[in-house]
């Protein structure tokens, strides 16, 4: 082994435990070196020793906990209503949703361009659905049953090709169809789909 | 008797998300001090340390983080998330200990020191020299410095934090170590033999 080759593995062996190396026997010079390296090691480790105790102040723990509890109260209840669903449920929701919406877009893609950009057609296409969407933002699917105040409902959250907006009468433009978006869809007890909210650009509900 | 397995990082991780309060605060416990210190020592500043640790959990918390264990340990990961916190808050302008450029090429200096330079790291003066010289490293020096030889972070974990191969952390420390005996020398006040001869007007 040459210098060159010893001071590539050197980082290891400042540590310690070198000094029987073949290399450091027969040159002086790079043994006058480790030996600086191994105490400067040394120094680094005393540094480090003094340092030991040096923490973040409780009040960053106190916040954190904080906000763990605020994060788990907010996350928890929906967490554990989608443990609960049967993988059919959703797979059955995003079905009904993405075959409706490959129902309505290729009714949307004879229409003139323009027509996508139009108030008319939103209010044309939002006389499909039979309310408006509720406090939450969740817009009733068409020809979906109501959900009544106690039915027992689940969210679940999924993507959908954006042309599924159009089923709900929202509007798409023509080049951004394709596109995916996130979508939260609301199961009622029976597991069929009964409403949808999308996500705007940002991820947001 | 039955040994006690001591739970892992990815352990903790898992029961978190979970929403276990306890391993939130377990795995809190048995690293926010490392990343404090780590953030303390890239920016100076017990403020911003205290905020990037912060930061560091929350976004564990919320699940920002993306981490996937089979690139590496949680530990290399989280310091990851403290040094690029770390190093926002440089671009920003609001900290930077280092004053001298971080510039991978620059001209390094020889190993050959005064050995009494050395001799005076076992002297609390001398450990105080020794932390001027580690926050006047430039950051890429002072970064390796600090989770391999401070922290004692191994090398996958420090090439995962710094997101570079683990020869160039290799290399780096090696450099890094020869700037601090660098510094250390020049720090030495000059013997009087050194001074600049005057002539004596008498």
């Amino acid at each position: 082994m040459n210098c060159a080759e010893f001071w590539n593995e050197m980082p290891e062996l400042a540590s310690g435990g070198e000094s029987e190396h073949a290399h450091l026997k027969q040159c002086p010079q790079c043994a006058g070196l480790i030996d600086r390296q191994r105490r400067l090691a040394s120094g680094l480790r005393t540094m480090a020793h003094e340092m030991g105790a040096v923490a973040a102040p409780p009040r960053v723990e106190a916040n954190l906990l904080e906000a763990f509890r605020s994060e788990m109260a907010s996350a928890g209840p929906r967490l554990v209503r989608m443990r609960m669903l049967p993988v059919f449920s959703w797979v059955a929701a995003a079905a009904a949703v993405i075959a409706m919406a490959a129902w309505v877009a290729p009714r949307r893609h004879t229409a003139p361009p323009a027509a996508h950009h139009t108030p008319a057609a939103g209010v044309e296409l939002a006389s499909l659905v039979d309310d408006a969407a509720d406090d939450d933002g969740f817009i009733p699917l068409p020809n979906a049953e109501r959900v009544g105040p106690n039915d027992d409902v689940h969210v679940v959250r999924m993507e959908l090709p954006r042309s599924a907006m159009l089923v709900v009468g929202l509007d798409v433009s023509p080049e951004r169809v394709s596109e995916r978006v996130e979508a939260e869809v609301m199961l009622g007890p029976d597991g069929l789909a009964r409403a949808v909210r999308f996500a705007d650009e940002s991820g947001t509900y | 008797m039955k040994a006690i397995r001591q739970e892992t990082d990815e352990d903790l991780l898992i029961r978190l998300r979970r929403g276990d309060e306890a391993a939130f605060l377990a795995l809190y416990r048995k690293r926010q001090a490392a990343l404090y210190r780590f953030a303390l020592q890239m920016s100076g500043s017990a403020a911003v340390a205290e905020d990037i640790t912060q930061e560091v959990f929350l976004a564990l918390l919320r699940g920002e983080c993306g981490f996937n264990p089979e690139r590496g340990s949680l530990s290399g990961y989280l310091f990851g998330i403290a040094r690029k916190l770390a190093l926002r808050q440089m671009e920003r302008g609001r900290v930077d200990v280092a004053l001298e450029s971080d510039a991978e090429d620059a001209d390094l200096p020889e190993l050959a020191v005064n050995d009494d330079t050395l001799a005076d790291l076992t002297h609390r003066e001398g450990i105080e020299a020794l932390r001027r010289a580690v926050s006047a490293l430039p950051r890429r020096y002072r970064e390796v410095v600090v989770l391999c030889d401070l922290e004692e972070v191994d090398y996958a974990d420090a090439a995962a934090a710094l997101a570079c191969p683990i020869g160039t952390v290799r290399s780096r420390l090696h450099r890094a170590r020869a700037l601090l005996l660098e510094k250390l020398n020049k720090e030495r006040p000059k013997p009087v033999g050194a001074l600049k001869p005057v002539r004596c007007a008498i």
